[in-house]
């Protein structure tokens, strides 16, 4: 066990960190503002995945085509997730919680073989543009240099959401929004716009998030499965609703996982859940959650 | 005392329903008969008890494997291995039942589904003791019920039997106190009942009936896998009772018969079973909240949910 | 003897005093109110008692046992009952499944798993539908019953916990005038003929005239004046809280 192998596990960790951070952001986003827990919150991601790889096909020939195919994916399922809140998901607002639970929980089935049905069962491979083909040298070792890209989007995208939601006017109503719709909607403001706007803003996060994974490894069905239920760890973890706290649990599981890979590589996913638990009997709101929520 | 009669017909039904079927939908009525013993008791805590459980198939899971294990490494006579089947789900579900009643709503969610996953990738991981992914094979049922039909009259007696317990439970003061906490869980505390250790005791109810289910399956099909556990296979209990309606108390059993049906059928000729399931629950949740029972409540009073037209004069 | 014992009790929320060290007493078969303008603390006071919250400090006994920081439903089977302000009944159920729900809990009946609730607790039920004049709506269901209806539903379920102290928060809160006087005849009749201790809140000051034997004025916490219906009337600063509040 050296430094050298400690800084490697670390920055993997740091990667997979901010991956797990921008699909739960949106995750968190979505439940602190609508509490509504999109069960389908990972299949958006891998569906945004496909978009990119679309996307990239038709442009392959040209050396930029991973760096649009990125945002235009984002941008479909931002258009998406706008066309699901206003057909699905506001029907269920005033509904109790299993029902809306048991919504997103149908989408996941019925966007899953929606995937299957587009893109066929095959999985997709997207080569590297030449910008990222070679690997970064830091401190003398070697480190793909598409991790860098990912941990920057990362953070991008963490202080871009923070700086929306405390510096701008729309930011301002939707935290409002949050701590009472009545007030919001008394100032004439349409509390449904604003519903719509961050679902789609969360949504957007999350096809952004699977689009940059897209050329990482290979894209195949039943990837959302696997990350969702961590997904929904770190955003336990952290605290819905919270944006530091997604950031930091992230961050947490993502160097958790790296780690228990060296020493117990089957464990991890029990280890993760184990803090899951943990922290829900103990804290239920979080890390940095509020009590008063949900 | 229509009700009883309605039952009872049903009943006669199910009796002569092997000598009108042939071999391949005897199985599927075993299968409906073991998921509707798993979905009523997912009901005792969601359609009585009033909370979400997304983790209820460990004890499903954990039911399976206590019999599988000792059917294939042991020679304990099978309805006795149902017994530890229902005594490993009853002990599993008190350890993690106390955990979980302590939260309620979305929490309650979460944390039933993240135990659920624990113990999933615990048996997924213990190669050595549970075969691991590969599952168990091997599960052959007892001589006497080794053919189909027998073991559609065993499944039917012993899932008669425990329904008829479980009914009578929820008629029970107990089971008016389940309703009452899921009714207004506050002012049940201010009438002396300590709320969370009956919630505990229903928790552990419910998760030793589905243990009995678990058990039942493993010499079904012969093998089982750590699926049994899973998240998936925790919402197949939720979807039948939303679909046949939580509010009465055959409402799972509805529900599994609904569902089971359309799995053999969509799955003969399609892959997309997923697709269509989830349209289904969409179709349930927006248009018929109170599933098929509540359906049908408002259209005959006479088919039995809520007891209180039965109530003395 | 003393059924109630109430020593230098505090409650905070944030910045507010919600009860300020309050001393009461309560004689076993009193029949007593507190009153005092809305956000006086009236329900807090209850709510410490119930143990539905955690005291700051300060100390509650009942019988001589000491039941601070008690969970409700330890409280409650002490024999201590309680009738909320705002209706907390069982809406789902009907108002008899309402009344038995609380005599089974109250009998120890509620671990029974094997006998059918509907052959248990049938006189009881009947009678506390009786004297709370429910009989006739015995088998609606209890959301559906008018706000009158539901406060008596209420104090139904608080007596079929039959308890040794009754605490009822505003019971005629929402009554029209007919009704406020049938509801206080019937807590005075609880309270002489069923040998209840009974302390009621109030912030309407006509209606515990002629019921309570004894009063005690509660102020932003704080209690500010005590004393029979008469002097209570007479007291000063009692006048010029409430008075000055009511004009």
């Amino acid at each position: 066990m050296d430094a050298s192998l400690i800084f490697a596990q670390s920055l993997s960790g740091l990667s997979r960190g901010m991956m797990l951070f921008l699909i739960a952001s949106g995750l968190s986003l979505i439940f602190g503002v609508m509490n509504i827990l999109n069960f389908a919150h990972a299949t958006f991601w891998l569906i945004g995945a496909y978009c990119c790889y679309t996307f990239w096909f038709l442009m392959q020939d040209y050396n930029f085509a991973l760096w649009i195919s990125i945002p235009l994916a984002a941008l479909t399922l931002a258009a998406l997730g706008w066309v699901i809140e206003v057909v699905l998901i506001r029907r269920v607002y005033n509904r109790d919680l299993p029902e809306q639970l048991l919504l997103t929980y149908a989408m996941v089935l019925v966007l899953g073989d929606l995937i299957k049905i587009v893109w066929g069962v095959d999985d997709k491979l997207i080569a590297r543009p030449p910008l990222v083909a070679d690997p970064v040298f830091i401190f003398g070792m070697p480190f793909d240099s598409y991790f860098l890209f990912v941990i920057s989007v990362g953070l991008a995208v963490a202080i871009g959401l923070w700086w929306f939601l405390k510096k701008t006017r729309y930011g301002h109503i939707i935290r409002a929004a949050v701590f009472s719709r009545e007030m919001v909607s008394a100032l004439g403001i349409p509390i449904p716009r604003i519903y719509t706007g961050v679902f789609a803003l969360g949504i957007f996060i999350a096809g952004l998030a699977g689009a940059v994974q897209a050329p990482v490894g290979s894209i195949t069905l039943g990837m959302d499965m696997a990350v969702v239920i961590q997904a929904f760890c770190v955003v336990v973890i952290g605290g819905f609703g919270s944006l530091l706290g997604t950031f930091v649990a992230a961050i947490i599981v993502g160097e958790v996982y790296a780690f228990s890979i060296l020493f117990w590589p089957q464990g991890a996913l029990v280890l993760i859940f184990v803090v899951t638990a943990f922290i829900l009997i103990i804290r239920p709101w979080g890390l940095f959650g509020t009590p008063t929520r949900a | 005392m229509i009700r009883y009669g309605w039952l009872g017909l049903i009943f006669i039904a199910t009796l002569i329903l092997p000598l009108v079927i042939g071999e391949y939908w005897i199985h599927v009525a075993v299968e409906i008969l073991i998921m509707g013993l798993f979905a009523v008791s997912f009901n005792m805590i969601f359609g009585y008890m009033g909370q979400l459980s997304f983790g209820h198939a460990a004890y499903f899971g954990a039911g399976a494997y206590a019999t599988g294990l000792l059917m294939v490494k042991t020679s304990v006579p099978l309805p006795i291995c149902l017994a530890i089947s229902m005594i490993t789900a009853g002990v599993l579900a008190l350890v993690i039942g106390y955990f979980c009643v302590r939260l309620t709503g979305i929490y309650f969610a979460i944390l039933t589904m993240a135990f659920g996953q624990m113990l999933y990738y615990i048996i997924f991981q213990w190669y050595s003791f549970t075969g691991g992914d590969d599952g168990l094979q091997g599960i052959v049922p007892p001589d006497w019920i080794i053919q189909v039909t027998a073991y559609y009259y065993f499944t039917l007696f012993i899932v008669t039997g425990a329904l008829i317990v479980m009914w009578v439970i929820s008629e029970s003061p107990f089971g008016y106190t389940m309703r009452a906490i899921r009714d207004n869980a506050d002012r049940t505390r201010f009438i002396g009942i300590n709320v969370r250790k009956y919630m505990l005791i229903n928790f552990v109810v419910a998760g030793m009936f589905a243990g009995l289910a678990g058990g039942l399956l493993g010499p079904f099909n012969r093998s089982i896998a750590p699926d049994l556990c899973n998240w998936h296979q925790s919402g197949v209990p939720v979807f039948m009772t939303v679909i046949g309606g939580p509010l009465g108390f055959l409402g799972p059993v509805i529900g599994s018969v609904i569902y089971t049906f359309l799995f053999a059928f969509v799955t003969g000729f399609t892959e997309y079973w997923p697709l269509t399931i989830g349209l289904v629950i969409i179709f349930v949740v927006l248009y018929m909240p109170g599933g098929v029972l509540g359906l049908v409540k408002t259209k005959f009073k006479t088919i039995g949910a809520e007891e209180s037209m039965d109530a003395e004069a | 003897m003393a059924i109630l014992k109430v020593k230098r009790l505090n409650k905070a929320f944030g910045g507010l005093q919600a009860t300020n060290d309050v001393n009461y007493e309560m004689q076993t078969g009193e029949l007593s109110g507190i009153i005092g303008p809305n956000g006086a603390g009236k329900s807090t006071f209850f709510n410490l008692l119930t143990g539905y919250y955690k005291v700051d400090s300060g100390r509650i006994s009942f019988q001589g046992k000491d039941i601070t920081n008690w969970s409700p439903h330890r409280i409650s089977r002490l024999g201590i009952a309680r009738a909320f302000q705002v209706s907390n009944i069982y809406p789902a159920l009907t108002a008899y499944e309402n009344i038995r729900q609380a005599i089974l809990a109250q009998q120890k009946r509620t671990l029974n798993f094997f006998t059918p609730a509907h052959r248990l607790a049938k006189k009881e039920t009947q009678e506390l539908l009786e004297v709370t004049g429910l009989s006739q709506h015995a088998d609606k269901i209890a959301g559906t019953l008018s706000q009158g209806d539901k406060k008596c539903l209420e104090l139904a379920i608080a007596l079929g916990s039959k308890p040794e102290l009754l605490f009822l928060d505003e019971p005629t809160a929402g009554m029209s005038g007919e009704e406020t006087h049938e509801t206080m005849n019937l807590v005075k009749r609880l309270n002489q003929e069923m040998d209840l201790t009974i302390l009621f809140t109030e912030h309407d000051m006509s209606v515990v005239f002629g019921y309570a034997k004894r009063l005690t004025v509660l102020h932003q916490g704080s209690i500010i004046a005590e004393g029979t219906p008469e002097e209570v009337r007479k007291n000063e600063t009692a006048q010029k809280v409430y008075l000055g509040e009511e004009a």
